[in-house]
């Protein structure tokens, strides 16, 4: 039986927890809304981008140079894999469920006789590829502070990346990463960098084809289609960069909100089995008192 | 006189978004001065200035693009701009600063940075198109 002191030290340290955890949730709270407010600037930019892109996409005849980006190299046997986690933890299941993730895509794609290389993005997720699977690691890029750097840490991902590609280092580029739905929750996604997978903007490209239809191009299509393509590649990992931000911010207001809401359940039970304690005492006193007044 | 809507994006943010008479972009092959009703053109666009003007032909801003892609049709303008700052802004000590340091480094990249920093300069020191 915990004696009355000790009871009162555990409801004074999960009182100190509880006011960490709302002051955290807080945080994010607020982190949250600007990180939401930036992931809905850099909206526009990448719609429209897309949508340039789509009415450019079939003038890419043949795979050389750059166009590469669209058309691919012809062969799919090395695979680069980006997870995009959190640079710190407290965040509920947001990290590990991006490393589980990237581990079951690595080993699939690794069954099927190809092979991997990892970049990772965030401490947690370099953290843990670099204890399970540290030979595969080309590069890691952490502390990217994507909500005040801005676009600028895209670029240093983007141009490693295409820098590595054009030296025909690998085929293909797939992105793991956690899609902001909602506040409280995310879903991991994968998406297909390198080569561009247009098909999901096909859609609009037929709604909008008699229009798209008489552009006049300045210099010329190919031109266009060259600056635009390493741009999309920038802007497409920008995009992700800041979901995986407000995701992060997100997820970790849920967290910080439930770990509040069990440090109060247990401080309202610690604070039941104190008074109990405390009236069992009393009681067993009062009963001493009386027996020994009896006895006299 | 009719308007276009003329949009300027960034990466991070919808710079500008309004009703204008008269914009001069700097296209790749030479500048374009893009009016009501103008015909469809997609051009990519080379460091320089971004003039917008109101339906009377006064200069309402001028901005400094570091390249980027305009696409063009008889209602909108829009312009895809990777970096984006005000002429009024832009500090001449600096840049010229920026210029010497870049000069003595080699390699493609600050060469580009090289370029853009140069066209910022112009930008600042030219005023053509301030009246048209």
């Amino acid at each position: 039986m915990p004696s009355l002191k000790d009871i009162k030290t555990q409801i004074n340290s999960v009182g100190s927890t509880k006011k960490i955890t709302s002051a955290m949730k807080m945080v994010a709270a607020s982190k949250l809304r600007r990180s939401q407010e930036k992931a809905e600037a850099a909206r526009p930019y990448s719609s429209r981008l897309e949508e340039m892109l789509s009415s450019l996409a079939s003038s890419a005849a043949s795979g050389e140079g750059i166009i590469k980006l669209l058309t691919g190299t012809g062969n799919d046997q090395n695979y680069v894999v980006v997870p995009v986690s959190a640079d710190r933890g407290l965040c509920g299941g947001f990290n590990s469920s991006i490393n589980r993730e990237t581990f079951k895509l690595v080993k699939s794609l690794e069954g099927n006789g190809k092979k991997v290389q990892l970049m990772p993005v965030g401490k947690k997720s370099r953290d843990f590829f670099n204890r399970v699977m540290k030979d595969q690691i080309i590069e890691s890029f952490v502390d990217l502070n994507v909500s005040s750097t801005g676009y600028e840490s895209a670029l240093n991902i983007s141009n490693k990346l295409q820098e590595l590609y054009f030296d025909g280092k690998f085929d293909k580029c797939i992105l793991v990463f956690n899609k902001f739905k909602s506040a409280i929750s995310q879903e991991v996604t994968q998406q297909q960098l390198i080569p561009l997978d247009v098909s999901n903007s096909e859609k609009e490209e037929e709604k909008e084809n008699s229009s798209n239809a008489i552009y006049d191009y300045e210099p010329d299509e190919e031109t266009i289609l060259k600056d635009l393509l390493p741009k999309n590649v920038s802007i497409q990992i920008f995009k992700v960069l800041l979901e995986s931000d407000a995701g992060e911010q997100g997820a970790r207001m849920a967290a910080m909100d439930n770990a509040t809401r069990n440090a109060g359940e247990m401080i309202d039970s610690l604070t039941l089995k104190y008074n109990r304690t405390r009236q069992a005492f009393i009681t067993k006193e009062l009963i001493e008192i009386i027996s020994g007044a009896e006895s006299i | 006189m009719a308007t276009i809507s003329f949009d300027l994006v960034s990466p991070e943010n919808l710079v500008f978004n309004d009703e204008v008479g008269t914009i001069i972009v700097p296209g790749k092959d030479g500048d374009l001065g893009i009016l009501p009703g103008h015909s469809k053109v997609m051009s990519s666009l080379r460091p320089g200035r971004v003039m917008v003007y109101s339906e009377d032909k006064n200069l309402i801003k001028s901005f400094f693009v570091s390249g980027g892609f305009a696409e063009i049709n008889p209602e909108k303008c829009i312009v895809l701009a990777e970096s984006v700052v005000e002429v009024n802004s832009l500090e001449k000590t600096s840049i010229e600063k920026e210029i010497q340091e870049l000069e003595n480094k080699e390699g493609k990249e600050s060469e580009e940075q090289l370029s853009v920093a140069k066209a910022k300069l112009e930008a600042i020191n030219v005023n053509y198109y301030d009246k048209i």
